[in-house]
């Protein structure tokens, strides 16, 4: 994963739930999949991803190469789960007014900077835990705990 | 400085004297649920159990992180795909191979429901559920959260969560709870007040004079739709009512904690009951809450009485006292699925579910039902005492649900529209 990034943008809007996530946001845009390029960035509203916790909704995104989901705010379920996924879900208030469609967008995950290459906007978030960067670089938890799991063992 | 419930439950899982809002814990659980649709292979295509032994088989060990603290429920029964029942046959795998408690059949239900009647919810515990409305135990005094798939099988390997320390919004019920106000009228109320990014990733905890008079079923419907309103969870103080509850089903020992007359809130939010009319929530987010009469006069093609949110002994009652004698408007299929088959059996005891048979609702067998199930049609509209009124979740996108108290929907059934309940309450 690369802790600096840019991606190009798709703009959604507020309480979108997960089961219209479901299928690469199928239940907003039907067609949404076949136009979504990997490397591509989400900007949402508030309450992305709130609703059920079920994976589909999530892997869906990232099986489609989404590089960064960023949102006014994420449902706590849907945040993590991304992380554990290792795709970056970031909370970053003000990020859905400073871009439009098809704007380019940098992100730093370790300073916590978001801007836009457009326009030169650029919104600041919480920047991430070791903890989070950690699984984030091991691609998600499970490849995570694989890995520290065995070092554990080497190491008793 | 002092600490909130949710801070000390915390603190205790992280092996820490004290943790404050935004601290990162790694925290050990002290339960995990499981419902059996993780099994499937649905979200992974090797299925929960079919990750968990590739990492046990990378870890070179044979057993699961504590078993015993370990319960899956059906949530569906029958299954109805053999993508289900297959799951269903893997979780009794995992459960033989590493000494799970299972429910199935009459011993389940709604898992949610299940865990809390079945003791396994108890003050003062870390609790996650791998569904979303695991935030229902709350309302027995312990920290409880839903979290994913991916994240169950860590658990499985390490029985721990990380997690940042939530800030906790206060919130005080004050006044005298009118008779005809039950849980889901409160806490619409509540939500409506928060707006829809009412209350993220933050813990809510209840309290003040009138949580003595609210019934444990409808905190747990409050504390059930706290992940409506985008919060971490949601806490009742274990009070005596609380504590007496939890005697009955359990005979484990458990450490109920309160929080200390100086712990700190991000903010304090007073609601008054007394006099409160019952609340109903528009289509959309649950968080479109008015009082009902703005409502009166929709028309209803269904009415729903189910999910973990509310169905249990309390809202089957009222639903029966409404409709005792009555018969459902000819234009509304009614449906009524219990909680559990621990509510089933007592409301039958009771005689509700003949009240319920002779009223021409449709009474089904306990499981989530058609909260996760479509049978809305383009345009129809629904009353549901459920939890959810998102866009397509009960079947066409265009279909509209409404969401209200039993009562509200019962009352709703007969006259065909939406209507006060307390004109339809027997005095």
């Amino acid at each position: 994963m690369k802790k600096n990034f840019k991606g190009k943008v798709w703009k959604f809007g507020d309480c979108i739930d997960s089961g219209n996530i479901k299928g690469v946001m199928a239940g907003i845009d039907p067609e949404f999949h076949t136009k979504v390029q990997p490397g591509d960035v989400i900007v949402a509203g508030i309450n992305f991803g709130m609703g059920s916790s079920s994976e589909d909704a999530p892997r869906s995104l990232r099986d489609a190469g989404i590089a960064a989901i960023l949102a006014e705010s994420i449902s706590n379920i849907y945040l993590r789960t991304l992380i554990n996924l290792g795709l970056p879900a970031i909370e970053c208030p003000g990020v859905s007014s400073i871009v439009e469609e098809g704007h380019e967008l940098e992100v730093d995950l370790e300073s916590g900077r978001v801007r836009n290459l457009a326009n030169g906007a650029s919104r600041t978030f919480a920047p991430f835990s070791d903890h989070a960067i950690a699984i984030l670089e091991k691609g998600g938890l499970i490849p995570y705990l694989k890995s520290s799991l065995a070092n554990n063992r080497e190491g008793t | 400085m002092g600490m909130t419930i949710t801070e000390k439950i915390c603190a205790r899982a992280a092996g820490r004297d004290r943790v404050g809002p935004g601290d990162m814990i790694d925290g050990k659980i002290d339960k995990l649920y499981i419902k059996d649709l993780r099994f499937s292979k649905a979200e992974d295509p090797k299925g929960l159990y079919g990750l968990f032994k590739e990492i046990l088989k990378e870890m070179g060990i044979h057993k699961a992180w504590d078993p015993d603290k370990v319960i899956i429920n059906f949530d569906e029964q029958p299954a109805r795909s053999t993508r289900r029942a297959e799951g269903q046959e893997s979780a009794k795998q995992f459960s033989q191979e590493h000494g799970a408690t299972i429910y199935e059949g009459y011993q389940g239900g709604i898992g949610h429901n299940v865990m809390v009647e079945k003791g396994h919810v108890r003050p003062g515990e870390f609790i996650v559920g791998a569904d979303s409305h695991s935030c229902t135990y709350g309302a027995l005094g312990c920290f409880a959260t839903g979290i994913g798939f991916t994240e169950t099988v860590g658990v499985l390997a390490t029985g721990k969560i990380w997690l940042k320390v939530p800030p906790a919004i206060y919130i005080e019920l004050a006044g005298k709870r009118p008779s005809w106000i039950w849980g889901k009228d409160i806490v619409l109320r509540i939500m409506a007040e928060f707006g829809a990014n009412g209350a993220v990733n933050k813990t809510i905890e209840y309290g003040g004079s009138a949580v003595d008079d609210i019934s444990i079923e409808s905190r747990l419907s409050m504390c059930n739709m706290a992940v409506e309103s985008l919060a971490l969870n949601a806490v009742f103080p274990p009070d005596e009512r609380a504590i007496e509850y939890v005697k009955q089903v359990s005979t484990a020992t458990f450490t109920p904690v309160e929080s200390d007359p100086d712990a700190e809130y991000e903010s304090r939010l007073r609601f008054d009951l007394t006099d409160m009319e019952p609340f109903v929530a528009a289509p959309g987010v649950p968080s479109n809450g008015q009082p009902v009469h703005e409502f009166v006069g929709t028309k209803i093609n269904q009415a729903f009485i189910g999910t973990c949110s509310n169905s249990r002994i309390e809202d089957l009652r009222v639903a029966a006292k409404i409709l005792k004698g009555k018969t459902v408007h000819p234009g509304v299929r009614m449906i009524v699925t219990p909680a559990s088959y621990g509510a089933y059996f007592q409301a039958r005891e009771e005689g509700l579910l003949e009240i319920f048979e002779k009223s021409k609702a449709l009474l089904t067998a306990s499981e989530c039902g058609i909260c996760t199930r479509p049978s809305l049609a383009t345009g129809e509209v629904c009353i549901s005492s459920g939890n959810r009124n998102f866009p397509g979740r009960m079947g066409h996108r265009d279909a509209q649900i409404f969401l209200g108290s039993p009562a509200t929907v019962a009352a709703s059934a007969l006259a065909g529209e939406i209507v006060d309940p307390r004109e339809f309450l027997p005095i």
